[in-house]
């Protein structure tokens, strides 16, 4: 398993991801793609670490701090979520356009 | 702490205390400011007790009672104060006047709290200008007697008094402005870098005339509005008008003398050469205070006016003891301030008694009421006496000695001046007969006669309005030491002079 | 006795402040009996020593002049100056007290009738004590600067006295009309103060005295500080031009007018020139306008009591030339004739308005127009009037005549010239008493209603004037006699002042008899009949009498000075307010508002418009740029995605 391994997979990921962002209509569903390409981000960093700089920690210890960042912005992106139901009964991203211009 | 300290800020702790009472119980504010007024009238007696008049140095006025603490040492600003022979008498004076005029307040009706508020911390003000030989403090506590002044006038005053506040606060701010430039130019001048007023009056000789003369002029200008001179008077008979009855008083008995004060203390011994250089001019101004006012005083119809001239008038004698530099004329100056604001201050009081029973103050309103009023009649007329320099009352021997102090040195304009006197005698027996003699103008048949309030308060005064017309040793005591002192420290200055 | 000389102000002084403060006001208060005691023991004292005085029983101090001379300082200033308080008693002290003291008695129990339904009669004994007071301190001062404050206070009684009846406009307008005229003089007076100290360095008597002895004090220093004291004595004692305030004076109670505007206070100026006397000998020029100013004042007041009919106003005018005698008295280096008439014309002048007071009490008028015939009802105040009449009308041996003839000696001397006028005056004189005698007392009742119901006054009105009746018909004779009077009051003059010209023997005396006779005869022939010859006379003569009746027009032109002076106090006023507040300060005002209304255009449409500007121009950016965003985020990460994927190609290309 060579670098170019991982980050093809950790590619896919994030197009996947991505493409999820995009596209989805349900809010929750974003909020899933988003960890998607978290995940790729980190699936990166450990990546580079392990074949780079074998010796260090740099890499890991990032990507320990951005799961941490990642579920706190799962728990504001839902608390969000639930919050914009209760106010607008929907959940749908194409409903909220609060900040349109 | 220090007594000084004690006189200076007692008021503002009665001014706290007042703040931390409902404003519904105005007897207890009422009560509260009194006795704060009259603690620190007492407080300023042990300074009398506890003061030795011999005390006095070659050059430099021997401090006594002195406190010296830093205060902003990047600046060498010290919490410096003091007395001598030339301020202790004006500071008894102070917390007299300030104590009787409480006592008058009681006839204030509205927004209580906020008045007695704002006249303790304009005592605090007021005693302090007097106490501090600091130039930093002193600058201090002189602003600090503009804003309350502003809001006293501003807030209690006549139907015309928010002209009169702004144009009291203007006048008085743009003149301070000039001094606050003056202290900082003597500040950096040559050997200075300090503001300590006695070390100031030291060093002074090293300076240039022309600089001496600059920084006399920015000063001159800052207390010459207060004092008031010619042409910087005009505030006076407006602010007066519109004034409530106690703090006309503050304003003419201690607020006046502020000026008279500093011209002693700071632009004739700091800036001797500076002084010595106005001086033909400055005798014009005494002379033209002196007659001027006392004519403009005669035009009036108005009591309140016609009073306020007359300080122009009295303060025009202080001038012209000044501008004699010499032992009889500044004592005949002190003693004219002292005067003045015992005298003024009772005419005020007065003046405010008859508007509080008729609600007017035009002259020609009354008639006979010498009859009806028998009581206000009598201080009245001993009043208006002892303004026109009647001898046995005291205004006349402080006017008498400054003009003889005058005499030798401007022998011509001392001599118009008299005519000043007449004038005076003229618009207050006038006032006198369209006032109380003649036949009763039914109108006022009805008027009661002065009540023990007042009398509380004017009838101090009035006592001692006879008690230094027949004993005027019992000032020239205190301050013929100092004052000598004084007229001697710069001897080698106004040489020509003797 | 002596030593406790002080006493004699102080007692009346504290006896003016009981009665003031003290007991119930009211027609029955009992404080006049208060102020009678303590004048009788002032009276009591100051006759102890005038008489031992006279009798050569008081000793005079060591080599001096004076018998007493005490004093401590009042006020000290300075390195060594000092103005003292203290009594100075010598010969014309004592005689002055003596007059003040008695003349003063005298009029407080006459008020006791005058005045007794008044029903401010605590007041007035108060105002007469404090007058009595200031009046024995201006005596006995030992210092210029005293004198001139009791002269200040006697000035402040008399206002008070004159203006007693203050309900009424007239005592109230007098009473102002007093003060100042007398004020205007005082002004003299107090720039002849500020002279004296500044070169001499002293306000006492005695101390000057020596000082100029010495020769110290120049002499036109002398000659201003002379000026200055003659104006103040000018305004004070009623010479001319200064004297309009007398004759109004009158409207104050009558034995006010007695006590103090015909026998003490209006002596005051007289006193106060032979109080400084060595002055004016040192400077001659002074003593000449002194005799000038008493020689007008004598004949032009004697002239404007010709025509007046008013009792009071006689007086008043015959009071005023009679100071003028005194003033020529001192002029002419007649110290000790000027003091001497002042003396016996205190004791007859007293009489004539307590007479006319007395007079006036009965038939309740002024005008002499509607009394006559008044000796049947008032046989006592006939005679005693009747004596002092002829005293100053110069009926000889009365004492009126001894003092009269001394001045007139003393003016011949000097001036012939001078002793004519004067002796023409003395005619007048007798010529206007005679004339005020006749038309009160003697013919026909010219008013039967008033005539009727006058009667005699009560016992208490009735001593004053015998008492004052007896010193007029001898008083003069007992202190010439043997010279006593120059014994005690007399002026060692410098070298070479005495006048030089010597009448023959006959001529003084001759001619005073002469003009009395002329002048008593005249009035008799004009007024004890009918009014019409007198008034035929008037009528040819209209234009001297208009001018007489309006005083020469003096008081026309002092009534301009005051207009005047209000013209001028109102134009300053409108100065004051118009221009120096109005434009100076102001104005400043103004122009910073103007400036401000400059500034606030340029703020608001130059540097306002520029910023405004570039935020229009934002906005409309913004509001083009709106359209672009529709609120949807992931149309945002779109964006965000494609800029990132152009970016990572265009860098990794590279």
């Amino acid at each position: 398993m060579t670098l170019l391994h991982y980050l093809t997979v950790s590619g896919i990921l994030f197009v996947i991801g991505l493409f999820g962002a995009l596209t989805r209509r349900n809010t929750i569903g974003i909020l899933m793609s988003i960890e998607l390409m978290f995940n790729a981000a980190n699936l990166n960093l450990i990546a580079f670490n392990r074949f780079l700089y074998p010796e260090r920690l740099d890499g890991n210890v990032i990507t320990l701090f951005i799961i941490g960042v990642a579920a706190a912005e799962a728990v504001v992106g839902l608390a969000l979520v639930v919050t914009i139901y209760r106010n607008l009964n929907t959940i749908y991203s194409e409903d909220f356009n609060l900040l349109k211009g | 702490m220090g007594l000084l300290t004690t006189v200076t800020f007692l008021p503002l702790i009665g001014a706290i205390i007042i703040l931390f009472i409902p404003k519904e119980k105005v007897a207890v504010i009422r009560g509260s400011a009194i006795f704060t007024t009259f603690a620190t009238f007492v407080v300023s007696l042990f300074l009398y007790a506890g003061f030795d008049p011999s005390l006095v140095g070659d050059g430099v006025p021997v401090m006594q009672f002195t406190e010296r603490y830093e205060w902003i040492a990047t600046f060498n600003v010290f919490y410096a104060m003091g007395i001598d022979g030339l301020s202790l008498p004006i500071i008894i004076l102070t917390t007299l006047i300030c104590f009787l005029a409480s006592i008058y307040s009681v006839s204030i009706k509205e927004r209580v709290k906020e008045f007695f508020f704002w006249y303790l911390l304009l005592e605090v003000g007021m005693v302090g200008v007097f106490c501090a030989t600091d130039l930093f403090l002193f600058y201090l506590f002189w602003e600090l007697t503009l804003v309350p002044m502003y809001f006293l006038i501003g807030v209690w005053g006549g139907p015309r008094k928010e002209y009169a506040a702004i144009k009291f606060f203007l006048f008085t701010l743009v003149g301070s402005v000039f001094m606050l430039l003056a202290i900082i130019a003597v500040y950096f001048a040559p050997n200075s870098g300090t503001f300590d007023m006695l070390k100031l009056m030291e060093i002074n000789s090293s300076w240039s005339r022309n600089f001496q003369i600059v920084a006399f002029i920015g000063f001159y200008l800052g207390l010459s509005v207060k004092i008031p001179a010619f042409p910087f008077h005009t505030w006076l008979p407006l602010a007066h008008v519109e004034a409530p009855t106690p703090v006309s008083v503050i304003l003419a008995s201690v607020l006046l003398k502020m000026g008279c004060y500093g011209l002693l203390r700071i632009c004739y011994s700091i800036l001797p050469a500076g002084f010595e250089w106005f001086l033909p001019y400055f005798i014009i101004i005494a002379f033209i205070n002196i007659v001027y006012g006392a004519l403009c005083a005669m035009a009036q119809t108005d009591m309140k006016k016609m009073i306020a001239y007359s300080s122009i008038n009295h303060m025009g004698y202080c001038l012209l003891g000044m501008a004699a530099v010499s032992s009889t004329g500044f004592n005949g100056a002190v003693l004219q301030m002292i005067n003045h604001g015992i005298i003024t201050g009772a005419l005020f009081l007065l003046v405010g008694v008859l508007y509080d029973r008729a609600h007017t103050r035009d002259i020609s309103a009354f008639g006979g009421l010498g009859a009806k009023v028998p009581v206000y009649a009598a201080l009245m007329v001993l009043t208006c006496f002892a303004s026109l320099g009647l001898p046995g009352l005291a205004g006349f021997v402080s006017e008498f000695m400054c003009f003889l102090g005058a005499f030798p040195v401007w022998k011509m304009w001392t001599i118009l001046s008299v005519a000043g006197i007449l004038i005076t005698a003229a618009f207050f027996l006038r006032m006198i007969q369209k006032v109380f003699l003649g036949p009763l103008n039914e109108k006022w048949a009805d008027l009661p006669d002065i009540n023990t309030r007042e009398l509380l308060a004017i009838g101090p005064l009035a006592v001692l309005t006879v008690l230094f017309g027949v004993w005027p040793k019992l000032i020239l005591d205190i301050t013929n030491p100092t004052v000598t002192a004084l007229a001697e420290m710069h001897s080698t200055i106004f040489k020509y002079l003797h | 006795m002596l030593e406790h000389a002080y006493l004699i102000p102080i007692i009346p002084f504290v006896t003016s402040l009981v009665i003031l403060l003290g007991g119930k006001e009211g027609k029955d208060s009992k404080m006049p009996y208060l102020g009678i005691a303590a004048m009788g023991w002032c009276f009591l004292q100051s006759s102890v020593l005038f008489f031992r005085a006279l009798s050569g029983r008081m000793p005079l101090e060591a080599g001096k002049e004076f018998f007493l001379h005490q004093r401590f300082p009042w006020l000290e200033w300075g390195e060594n100056l000092r103005i003292n308080v203290g009594v100075l008693v010598d010969g014309p002290a004592v005689t002055l007290l003596f007059v003040v003291t008695l003349v003063s008695l005298l009029v407080q129990i006459y008020s006791l009738g005058y005045m007794h339904d008044d029903k401010r009669k605590k007041r007035y004994y108060a105002y007469l004590s404090f007058f009595t007071a200031s009046m024995l301190g201006l005596v006995i001062a030992s210092s210029i600067f005293i004198l001139f404050a009791c002269w200040e206070l006697v000035g402040v009684s008399s206002y008070l006295l004159i203006g007693f009846w203050f309900e009424k406009p007239g005592p109230a307008y007098a009473s102002k009309k007093a003060f100042i005229t007398t004020k205007l003089a005082d002004c003299g007076f107090y720039v002849g103060l500020l002279i004296l100290f500044c070169y001499a360095g002293t306000f006492d008597l005695v101390s000057l005295k020596s000082y100029i002895a010495q020769g110290l004090l120049p002499v036109e220093v002398a000659k201003a500080v002379g000026i200055g004291f003659l104006i103040g004595a000018i305004g004070k004692s009623a010479q001319i031009p200064l004297f309009i305030w007398l004759p109004d004076a009158m409207e104050g109670p009558t034995p006010v007018s007695a006590l103090i505007h015909a026998a003490t206070m209006v002596v005051a100026g007289i006193y106060l020139v032979a109080r400084t006397y060595f002055i004016f000998t040192a400077a001659p020029t002074t003593m000449g306008a002194v005799a000038w100013v008493g020689l007008f004042t004598a004949f032009f007041a004697a002239t404007m009591a010709i025509t007046a009919y008013d009792i009071k106003k006689v007086l008043a005018y015959s009071t005023v030339s009679q100071l003028g005698y005194m003033m020529l008295g001192l002029g002419v280096y007649g110290y000790t004739a000027a003091l001497f008439h002042l003396t016996t014309h205190a004791f007859f002048k007293a009489l004539l308005f307590l007479g006319a007071g007395s007079v006036i009490h009965a038939v309740h008028t002024n005008d002499m127009r509607e009394m006559g015939g008044l000796y049947k009802r008032m046989p006592t105040t006939a005679a005693t009037v009747g004596i002092a009449t002829l005293t100053i009308a110069g009926l000889p041996l009365l004492s009126g005549w001894w003092s009269k003839e001394a001045i007139l000696h003393d003016v011949y001397a000097v001036s012939p010239g001078m002793w004519v006028v004067a002796v023409f005056t003395a005619g007048l004189t007798a010529f206007y008493m005679s004339r005020m005698y006749v038309l009160t007392f003697l013919g026909a009742p010219r008013n039967e209603e008033k005539h009727s119901h006058a009667h005699e006054s009560p016992l208490t009105m009735k001593i004053p004037l015998w008492t004052l009746a007896v010193l007029s018909l001898f008083a003069g004779g007992i202190l010439h006699y043997n010279g006593l009077f120059e014994h005690l009051v007399h002026f060692k003059l410098p070298e070479g002042s005495h006048g030089s010209h010597h009448a023959p023997a006959y001529l003084l005396p001759g001619a005073a008899i002469f003009v009395f006779a002329v002048g008593v005869g005249l009035a008799y022939k004009l007024y004890s009949g009918s009014l019409e010859t007198a008034q035929q006379l008037r009528g040819k003569l209209s234009i001297a009498a208009e001018t007489l009746e309006q005083r020469y027009y003096f008081d026309d032109f002092f009534l301009g000075l005051v207009k005047l002076s209000d013209k001028l106090a109102t134009a300053c006023y409108w100065i004051d307010s118009r221009i120096i507040d109005a434009i100076f300060i102001d104005g400043w005002a103004l122009v910073l508002r103007a400036l401000a209304a400059v500034n606030d255009f340029i703020d608001s449409f130059i540097v306002d418009g520029a910023v405004d500007g570039v935020g229009t121009i934002t906005q409309d950016a913004g509001w083009g740029l709106r359209k672009l965003v529709r609120g949807q985020v992931q149309e945002y990460l779109l964006y965000v995605s494609l800029a990132v994927a152009v970016f990572a190609t265009f860098m990794l290309s590279r």
